[in-house]
C-alpha cells in the first residue's frame, strides 16, 4: 500500500484500483425527487441528487437554498416530507444520527458534535454501538495510529476537547467521523472557521479519503474551495436543484476521467456534460447575472470570468474619498487591554485608529482577541486598562447608550444573540436604538414608526413578508440587513464597529453588506470591520491589522502587491 | 462521652443512608441532564409501599421489592413529563411530591391500621469487625437492608463511570445533547432510563427508611431527606465521592437533634431541626462548591433546535 506517501491529491490509482468509479457503478448516495417542507416553508423541493463512490461532490448554495436541510436528511437527523434516499441503491430511511452512523454515513458537523467536557478519547468512543460496558480502548489506539498514518491526521487522545484550538477540534470532529470507515462522508461547512493553512490541510483531507473509495459530499459557500477539491457540484437555489455537474477544477484533474482535451471548450467533453467554472456556479447559486456583482468582490471568491481577476486587486476606483494621516482619528484606541475573571488577557496591549471616511479591517483565525475588543470598544465589556476615544472623547468606561449617544454604530457578532430581540418585530428592531423618537404623549406612535421602518427597509433592502412579523421570520441575510439598516442609520454615525459582518451570508447578500459599509465610509464615517473572511476584508478595507492572541500587528495596506501574503503569514503568528 | 460520640456517629450514619442512596440516584439523572426534583415524593412512596407490601405479605423482602416498584413507578411518571413531553423539570418534579404526599397520607388512612407490626430489618452485627471501638459500632452493625443499598450505590457508581460506555452516554447526554445525538447516542433513551435510575434508588431509599429505620409509616416521614438528596449532588460537585462526602454530613447535621439535646446543650430544638437545611441553603447557593452544574441541566432535548 501506497499509504505512507499520500498524494496531495489521489490522481494515482492506488490502493483500491476496483473503486476506481465509472458513471455505471451504483451510487453511493442517490436522492429522487426529496422535500422537505416546514409550516408553509419548502425547505426542499423535489431534489434529486447522485454521489459516485470516491468522488467528492460539492453542494453549493446561499443561506437557506436547503444545503443543510439536505444533509440532516441523509444523516437522519430530520426526516424529508417525501421522496426517497438510496444509499448503495437500497432504500435508506434512517430514523435518527445513530441509524446513519450504523449505515456507514457519517458527518462532520459545522458546529462540531464533540463534548467539550470529555476528552478526546472519551469522544471518540462515544455512542459506539457495542461494547457498552467496557469500551474498546485499545481498538481506538490502533485505528487511530492508522489514520494518523494514511491521512495524517494527528489527536492527542487524552486531551479535553475544551481546550482545544478550533483546529485541532476540527481535527478531531473529522477522525470521529472517520473512525468506522464510512461509505459515505458529509461535511456541513467545515472551513468556516480555520485558518488558511487548515483549510488547505482539510481539503487534501477530502481528496485522500475520497481516493481510498468513501464517497465524500462537501457543503459550502466558498467557491475557490470547491474549485480545488470538488469533482461534481450540485447547486442549491430556494430549495431547488438549479443545477449539476463536473467541475473544471483547478488544480489538475483528481479522479480517473478520461482527461478533456481542455479545460472548456464547445466540444463535449466528458459525459457529455459541459464542465462548470466558478462564473456558472455564482450565477445560478445567486440567481443573477454575476457582472453585477462587485467586480472586486467577485474576483475575491474565485470568478475567474470577471475582467478585474488578477493576482493584486485591480486598482479599480474603490474609494472616492481617501483620507489622510493628518484628520484625526474618529476611533482612537490606546494600550487596551481585556482580561477573564480568571486574569488571563484576551486583548493585550491593542492600538488602533480608524479615521473619517477609512475602512479598517481585522483579520485572523478567530478566537484571537476579537470578540474581547469588540465588546470593550461597544461597551459590553469593561477593558482592565487603556482608552478608547470615540471622537476625542474618552468613552472607555461609558455605558453603550453614550456610545450610540455619541455616533458609533456596531454591528454585532452574534446576530441571534446581540443583535437583534427575536421573538420583537421587525419595525421594533430596526428602531430599537432610538424607540425615544417616537414617543407621542409618553406611548408610541406606532404609525410613525412602520413608515420609518418601512423606508429603513426599502433603503437597506430588508425583505420581510410584513414589518409586524417577528425579525426572527426573516432569513439570515435579510436579518443582518435590518441590523446593519439600524447601525448605519444614527444620527449622529461618526464610527462603524462591524464584527463578523458576512457571517453565515450568500454570496448576494455579502455584496449588499460590503457595499453599504463602502457607502457608509464615503460618506465619512470611519469603519472597522472584524472579520475571518480573509478576501472580503482585502477588497472591503484601505488596510487591514491581524489579530494573533489578542495583539494587533502593524496594519498592512492592502493595495500592497503582496497584500494576501502578507497578512496570511501573520495570521500564523509570525512576526511582520 | 465516648459511648456519645459513637451514638452520634451512629445516628449520623443510618440518617445519612438513605440520602445516600437516594443522592447516587440523582447524580445519575443530573448527569444525564434531568433535575428530578420528585426524589422526596419517590422516596415517601416508597416508604409507604414498603410498609404496605411488608404488612400484607408478612415479609420484609416483599416490601422491599415494593418499595423499589413504587420508587420506579413515581420515575416513569416523572420521565415521561420530564423526557418525553418536555415540560418544566422543577414544577412538575414539586408537583409530583404534592402528589405523593397527598396520595400516601390518604392511602395510609385506608390500608394501614396504628399499631400493626411492620416487619422490618434489625441490625446485623459483622463478627470480629463490629467489636472495633467506635468504627465498629458506627459502620459494621448497620441493617442487611443497609448493607446491601450501599453495595448497590458502589457498583451504580462504578457502572456510570467514564471508564464505561454507559458512563459516557450520561455525560454526553446531560453536558451537550446536541453533540450526542450526532454521536449516535438516543439521547432520550439515556436521559429517560438516568430517571428511572433515580425513581429506583428513591424508592429504595424510602423503604430504607421505613424498614430499617422507623419501621412504621407516618404522614410525611421523608420530611424533606429527599431535597437534601438533590443538594447533595450539588454540594459534591457531581462528583460520586463528593455526593458521598456531603450525605454523610447531612447525616450529621440530622443526629446533632437528637444527640445534643441528650448531652445537655441547651439549644433550641427547633434551631437544630433547622441545621440540615441552612447547611443545604449555603450548599445550594454555591458557598461550599465552585463546580458547574451539567451544561445541558434542565434543558429538554430536542433534535435540531427547531420542533416545526
Amino acid at each position: 500500500m501506497s499509504t505512507t506517501h499520500p498524494p496531495a491529491d489521489a490522481g494515482a490509482p492506488g490502493a483500491l484500483p476496483g473503486s476506481r468509479t465509472s458513471i455505471t457503478t451504483v451510487p453511493a448516495l442517490a436522492l429522487h425527487a426529496v422535500t422537505r417542507v416546514f409550516g408553509t416553508h419548502t425547505a426542499l423541493d423535489s431534489v434529486d441528487l447522485e454521489v459516485a463512490p470516491g468522488e467528492v461532490h460539492c453542494i453549493l448554495g446561499e443561506n437557506g437554498a436547503g444545503k443543510s436541510t439536505l444533509c440532516n436528511i441523509v444523516f437522519g437527523a430530520l426526516p424529508p416530507t417525501s421522496g426517497e434516499v438510496c444509499l448503495a441503491g437500497e432504500p435508506f430511511a434512517p430514523s435518527s444520527p445513530s441509524d446513519a452512523l450504523a449505515h456507514g454515513v457519517a458527518m462532520v458537523h459545522q458546529h462540531f458534535s464533540l463534548v467539550p467536557t470529555l476528552t478526546v478519547e472519551e469522544n471518540l468512543l462515544l455512542g459506539r454501538g457495542r461494547a457498552r460496558l467496557r469500551p474498546d480502548r485499545r481498538g481506538l489506539v490502533v485505528r487511530l495510529a492508522e489514520i494518523e498514518e494514511t491521512l495524517g491526521l494527528h489527536v492527542d487522545p487524552r486531551a479535553r476537547v475544551g481546550t482545544l484550538s478550533v483546529g485541532a477540534r476540527q481535527r478531531v470532529e473529522i477522525v470521529k467521523a472517520l473512525l468506522d470507515r464510512p461509505r459515505l462522508l458529509l461535511l456541513d461547512e467545515p472551513t468556516g472557521v480555520l485558518g488558511p493553512d487548515e483549510i488547505d490541510g482539510l481539503l487534501a483531507t477530502c481528496r485522500r479519503v475520497a481516493a481510498a473509495g468513501t464517497a465524500v459530499v462537501l457543503i459550502t459557500h466558498k467557491l475557490a474551495e470547491v474549485m480545488r477539491v470538488g469533482d461534481r457540484a450540485t447547486v442549491l437555489r430556494a430549495g431547488r436543484v438549479v443545477g449539476t455537474g463536473p467541475l473544471a477544477r483547478e488544480h489538475g484533474g483528481g479522479r480517473s476521467v478520461p482527461a478533456p482535451s481542455g479545460p472548456t471548450g464547445s466540444e463535449p467533453s466528458w459525459r457529455d456534460e459541459e464542465l462548470l467554472e466558478a462564473g456558472d456556479l455564482v450565477g445560478l447559486m445567486v440567481g443573477r447575472d454575476v457582472s453585477s456583482l462587485d467586480p472586486l468582490l467577485a474576483a475575491s471568491v474565485g470568478v475567474t470570468r470577471t475582467r478585474a481577476a488578477g493576482a493584486a486587486p485591480a486598482h479599480v476606483a474603490r474609494r472616492t474619498a481617501v483620507p489622510d494621516d493628518t484628520t484625526p482619528p474618529v476611533l482612537a484606541v490606546h494600550g487596551l487591554v481585556v482580561e477573564t475573571p480568571d486574569g488571563a488577557r484576551r486583548v493585550d496591549g491593542v492600538d488602533l485608529e480608524v479615521r473619517p471616511g477609512e475602512i479598517v479591517g481585522i483579520a485572523g483565525v478567530e478566537g484571537n482577541g476579537q470578540s474581547e475588543l469588540v465588546a470593550a470598544l461597544s461597551g459590553a465589556l469593561r477593558p482592565a486598562a487603556g482608552t478608547v476615544r470615540l471622537d476625542g472623547q474618552d468613552v472607555t468606561r461609558a455605558r453603550p447608550a453614550r456610545r450610540t449617544a455619541l455616533g458609533l454604530g456596531v454591528v454585532p457578532e452574534d446576530r441571534h444573540h446581540e443583535a437583534v430581540v427575536a421573538g420583537l418585530s421587525v419595525t421594533t428592531n430596526l428602531l430599537l436604538a432610538r424607540l425615544h423618537r417616537f414617543r407621542r404623549f409618553g406611548l408610541l406612535d406606532r404609525r410613525a414608526m412602520r413608515a420609518a421602518a418601512a423606508e429603513l427597509a426599502r433603503r437597506f433592502d430588508v425583505r420581510a413578508a410584513s414589518l409586524d412579523a417577528p425579525v426572527s421570520a426573516l432569513s439570515g441575510g435579510n436579518q443582518q440587513k435590518a441590523v446593519l439598516a439600524r447601525e448605519l442609520s444614527l444620527e449622529p454615525l461618526r464610527c462603524v464597529v462591524a464584527a463578523q459582518p458576512t457571517r453565515g451570508l450568500d454570496l448576494g447578500a455579502v455584496d449588499d453588506v460590503v457595499a453599504h459599509l463602502r457607502a457608509t465610509a464615503d460618506a465619512g464615517v470611519g469603519v472597522l470591520v472584524v472579520s475571518s473572511e480573509l478576501s472580503e476584508l482585502l477588497v472591503l478595507c484601505d488596510h487591514v491589522h491581524v489579530a494573533y492572541r489578542g495583539a494587533l500587528s502593524a496594519p498592512v495596506p492592502t493595495d500592497a502587491p503582496d497584500a494576501r501574503e502578507r497578512v496570511a503569514h501573520l495570521m500564523t503568528g509570525a512576526a511582520a | 462521652m465516648m459511648l456519645t460520640l459513637t451514638d452520634l456517629l451512629v445516628a449520623s450514619i443510618a440518617l445519612a443512608v438513605p440520602v445516600l442512596v437516594a443522592a447516587s440516584g440523582e447524580l445519575v439523572g443530573e448527569r444525564a441532564g434531568v433535575l428530578t426534583m420528585s426524589v422526596e415524593g419517590m422516596m415517601l412512596t416508597g416508604a409507604f409501599a414498603a410498609v404496605v407490601g411488608a404488612t400484607s405479605s408478612g415479609s420484609a423482602l416483599v416490601g422491599v421489592a415494593c418499595g423499589a416498584l413504587a420508587g420506579l413507578l413515581v420515575g416513569v411518571l416523572q420521565a415521561v413529563l420530564s423526557v418525553t413531553l418536555r415540560a418544566d423539570q422543577i414544577v412538575t418534579g414539586i408537583a409530583a411530591n404534592a402528589l405523593a404526599l397527598a396520595g400516601t397520607t390518604f392511602g395510609a388512612r385506608l390500608l394501614l391500621e396504628r399499631g400493626t407490626e411492620v416487619p422490618g430489618f434489625a441490625r446485623v452485627a459483622v463478627p470480629v469487625l463490629s467489636e472495633i471501638p467506635v468504627i465498629g459500632p458506627v459502620l459494621f452493625r448497620q441493617t442487611g437492608l443497609a448493607y446491601a443499598l450501599i453495595a448497590t450505590v458502589v457498583v451504580l457508581g462504578v457502572l456510570t463511570s467514564r471508564r464505561t460506555g454507559w458512563g459516557l452516554a450520561v455525560d454526553a447526554a446531560g453536558e451537550d445533547a446536541a453533540s450526542a445525538d450526532r454521536s449516535g447516542i438516543a439521547v432520550l433513551r439515556v436521559r429517560f432510563g438516568a430517571v428511572l435510575v433515580v425513581g429506583l434508588l428513591s424508592g429504595l431509599a424510602g423503604t430504607q427508611l421505613a424498614l430499617s429505620e422507623v419501621h412504621t409509616f407516618t404522614d410525611n416521614m421523608t420530611a424533606g431527606v429527599g431535597y437534601l438528596a438533590v443538594v447533595a449532588v450539588i454540594a459534591g460537585s457531581w462528583r460520586p465521592v463528593g455526593v458521598a462526602v456531603a450525605a454523610l454530613v447531612f447525616g450529621l447535621a440530622q443526629a446533632l437533634q437528637f444527640t445534643l439535646p441528650a448531652l445537655g446543650v441547651d439549644v433550641p430544638f427547633a434551631l437544630l431541626v433547622m441545621l440540615p437545611y441552612v447547611l443545604a441553603l449555603l450548599a445550594v447557593a454555591g458557598l461550599v462548591s465552585h463546580s458547574r452544574p451539567p451544561s445541558g441541566l434542565t434543558k429538554p432535548f430536542v433534535r435540531l433546535g427547531r420542533a416545526t
